[in-house]
């Protein structure tokens, strides 16, 4: 039974990413292999974040949340843009058309993500005799990581990638993208400061996760026609 | 034509949703939010067997759920464990379930914790006599029963509590736990028990010798002080009764430099002198009962005068007189103690400096030679923190060794005997353990939500195809096989 609760919060966790890759177009231009390419850079990048973090900030005895520390790891987590705008512009890749290749891209950078923080844990712990939620929490946690994704790689590609952009949106787009980029650090405040529960929390990040996806396609379509 | 279409795919969408959601909260309603697994240190009723026939608990590995008492009758209770408290024990329940061997997984008895190794309080004193009583009837009834299920002692404290009442509302619920209700599930990984190797008994003697007078031919008289420190109660574990009294009173004579060994009888005038009643017994003894009734019966039958010194006025049987789990430090009463131990004292001084008929107290209080009560508590503690069945003391045990070093600090000459206890009696070991409860989600929670999970992710997969390939490409997909078939005809 407990192989089958383990089974149950992988495929939550995992599960959704395959359907992506096979319900959109990205399956029948194969790019898998753009895919992989950005789940490895993702490696890369999360290893440099380790670098920093252990570099620049100080391990606090309490629990509490520090404003100067959570500053600076939002600066390290812009990493994370730095390594996006790598892996769709520096890397080679068949001919995609823009459109797939942000797609793919934030497939794989989820992915990696999933597999890197979440695989672990459900191995060691579903596993077990003690039933607790956690495992089903992080899963609707990989689902919405999901969408904040692909979300980011689509405004990350409008940025860097598309020249000709309506003036009035560039603002927003760039706003956008660091709202985005640091939903880690507001979900830390979340859960230190004002002390939420971990089910509140993933409630928040899935809804935000939706409302910047809708954000992003708005504007990634506002800026597929021709500018005025 | 096409946003109609898409429009009605939505609100298709919208309802699957719907559902899902009122799917999840039927979902959520089932199971609680629990709780992380608890731990508890447990004890093993003792297992032995005696000439052959085996009694007490015959396993020690454990793996059930967990029910109370309020389980609904008729229950199939073969692969659960009863937890039952103390205050809820009824004597003839359990003796029914035993008797008539009716299948159980496994019992469980819950003692409230003033009788754990903390020093219980003054609370509840009026409680201890009524448990102290049902105790020890239930002891009696595991010890001499032959029980083919694991039976565990383990002390109440806050986990445990809330975990019994949990149970209690699920039972109340009519779900006793099973593998398809959930519930809680107690393991405890232990192997499986095996015989305590030729088990020990160690004696312990020691001499002091008295002062002779060089014209005296005869050999002085010797005085034997007998007393036994082992214990043998229902959880070997936890049988640190005290016959704390007779160790105190013999620890206590050593350090006054006394025990010449003599034979003596009590006398009575010191007795009252002291404010103590002492009864002498006279008892007939049976020389060919292989048991004997008094500890002092072994040496009369060697034509020794010897005398027992005890609170109970009729010989006990076998493994009644010798405590259990119901005798703890709070119910020695010291100043009892610290009184026995001055009546023996001063009887003896009397007997052996030839002072009898005189008033004066040889050991009074006060004095240089009165008894101290600090050092009767501090034995006294250190016997009631230690388990003390026999056959699992070790030769080298500290417990024994201490009893030796402090017994050669004041004797002459200390001497250390192992016996083998083969033949009659064979104990089997496991006698603590550690047991894991754990909160276990129902195979129907798992079934439900691999359910749900599929649908959402069908959901999700035909949200997808909707809105980057469109609905044509949803339904081309099943409809793929029969285009073909119309292309050949």
């Amino acid at each position: 039974m407990t192989m089958f609760h383990f089974f149950n919060c992988a495929i939550l966790t995992f599960g959704p990413h395959a359907v992506y890759y096979s319900a959109t177009p990205l399956s029948e231009y194969d790019t898998l292999g753009t895919s992989v390419k950005a789940a490895l850079v993702y490696l890369g990048t999360a290893l440099v974040k380790l670098v920093c973090l252990a570099t620049f900030l100080q391990v606090s005895e309490n629990d509490g949340f520090d404003p100067y520390q959570e500053i600076l790891k939002a600066f390290i987590g812009f990493i994370d843009v730095a390594g996006l705008y790598f892996a769709l512009t520096q890397l080679t890749h068949r001919n995609i058309s823009q459109n797939h290749k942000f797609q793919a891209v934030g497939l794989g950078w989820a992915f990696a993500d999933s597999v890197l923080h979440r695989l672990a844990p459900l191995w060691v712990g579903a596993r077990g005799l003690e039933f607790t939620w956690d495992y089903i929490l992080q899963g609707l946690e990989a689902n919405a990581n999901l969408v904040l994704s692909i979300s980011l790689a689509a405004l990350v590609s409008l940025i860097w990638l598309r020249k000709n952009k309506p003036k009035t949106l560039i603002p927003i787009i760039y706003a956008c993208a660091g709202i985005v980029a640091t939903m880690p650090s507001i979900t830390s405040y979340l859960r230190r400061e004002l002390e939420w529960h971990f089910p509140k929390v993933i409630g928040f990040e899935l809804f935000t996760s939706l409302v910047m996806a809708f954000v992003s396609w708005q504007l990634f379509s506002a800026c597929q026609r021709p500018s005025a | 034509m096409a946003t109609s279409k898409n429009s009605g795919g939505l609100r298709q969408l919208l309802e699957s949703t719907y559902s899902v959601i009122a799917l999840l909260f039927i979902l959520v309603a089932c199971v609680e939010l629990c709780d992380a697994a608890a731990a508890v240190d447990v004890y093993r009723l003792i297992q032995y067997d005696m000439s052959g026939t085996p009694f007490g608990s015959r396993f020690a590995a454990l793996n059930h759920h967990a029910s109370s008492l309020r389980f609904p009758p008729g229950a199939d209770l073969s692969r659960t464990v009863l937890i039952i408290p103390l205050r809820e024990l009824n004597v003839t329940f359990v003796r029914e379930y035993i008797t008539q061997k009716k299948p159980l997984g496994g019992l469980l008895f819950l003692l409230p914790e003033v009788l754990s190794f903390k020093q219980g309080g003054n609370k509840q004193v009026h409680e201890k006599g009524k448990m102290k009583k049902l105790l020890m009837e239930l002891e009696q009834l595991l010890v001499h029963s032959n029980i083919p299920y694991p039976v565990y002692f383990a002390f109440e404290n806050d986990d445990i509590d809330t975990v019994l009442a949990d149970i209690k509302k699920n039972d109340a619920m009519g779900q006793p736990a099973t593998a398809t209700t959930g519930g809680y599930k107690l393991v405890i990984p232990i192997a499986e028990p095996k015989k305590v190797a030729s088990p020990t008994i160690t004696n312990i003697q020691g001499w002091l010798s008295g002062l002779k007078a060089d014209e005296d031919a005869n050999q002085l008289p010797t005085i034997a002080i007998v007393a036994s420190y082992d214990t043998f109660g229902a959880a070997p574990a936890l049988s640190w009764e005290v016959t704390a009294m007779e160790v105190a009173l013999w620890l206590f004579l050593k350090w006054q430099g006394f025990s010449i060994f003599s034979t003596q009888t009590l006398r009575q005038e010191e007795a009252e002198e002291l404010d103590l009643k002492v009864v002498l017994k006279h008892k007939k003894i049976n020389i060919s009962d292989p048991r004997v009734a008094w500890e002092h019966e072994q040496f009369s039958r060697l034509r020794v005068t010897a005398a027992t010194l005890s609170g109970c006025p009729v010989a006990p049987e076998l493994f009644e007189g010798t405590g259990g789990l119901f005798d703890g430090r709070q119910y020695v009463n010291e100043t009892a103690i610290v009184r026995g131990v001055k009546l023996v004292a001063e009887s003896l001084a009397r007997h052996i400096y030839g002072h009898q008929g005189k008033s004066a107290q040889i050991f009074a209080d006060e004095s240089s030679l009165s008894v101290n009560p600090a050092y009767i508590r501090s034995w006294l503690n250190l016997l009631s923190q230690t388990p003390r069945v026999a056959p699992y003391l070790s030769k080298n045990d500290p417990f024994v060794m201490a009893l030796k070093k402090e017994l050669a600090g004041h004797a002459d000459e200390v001497n250390v005997q192992h016996e083998n206890l083969e033949g009659i009696f064979t104990f089997y070991d496991s006698t603590s353990a550690r047991l894991n409860i754990y909160q276990v989600a129902s195979v129907t929670f798992d079934l439900l939500l691999l359910l749900v999970l599929g649908s959402y992710l069908i959901m999700l997969f035909c949200f997808l195809v909707i809105t980057t390939r469109g609905v044509d490409d949803l339904i081309g997909l099943f409809r793929r096989p029969p285009s073909r078939r119309v292309k050949t005809a």
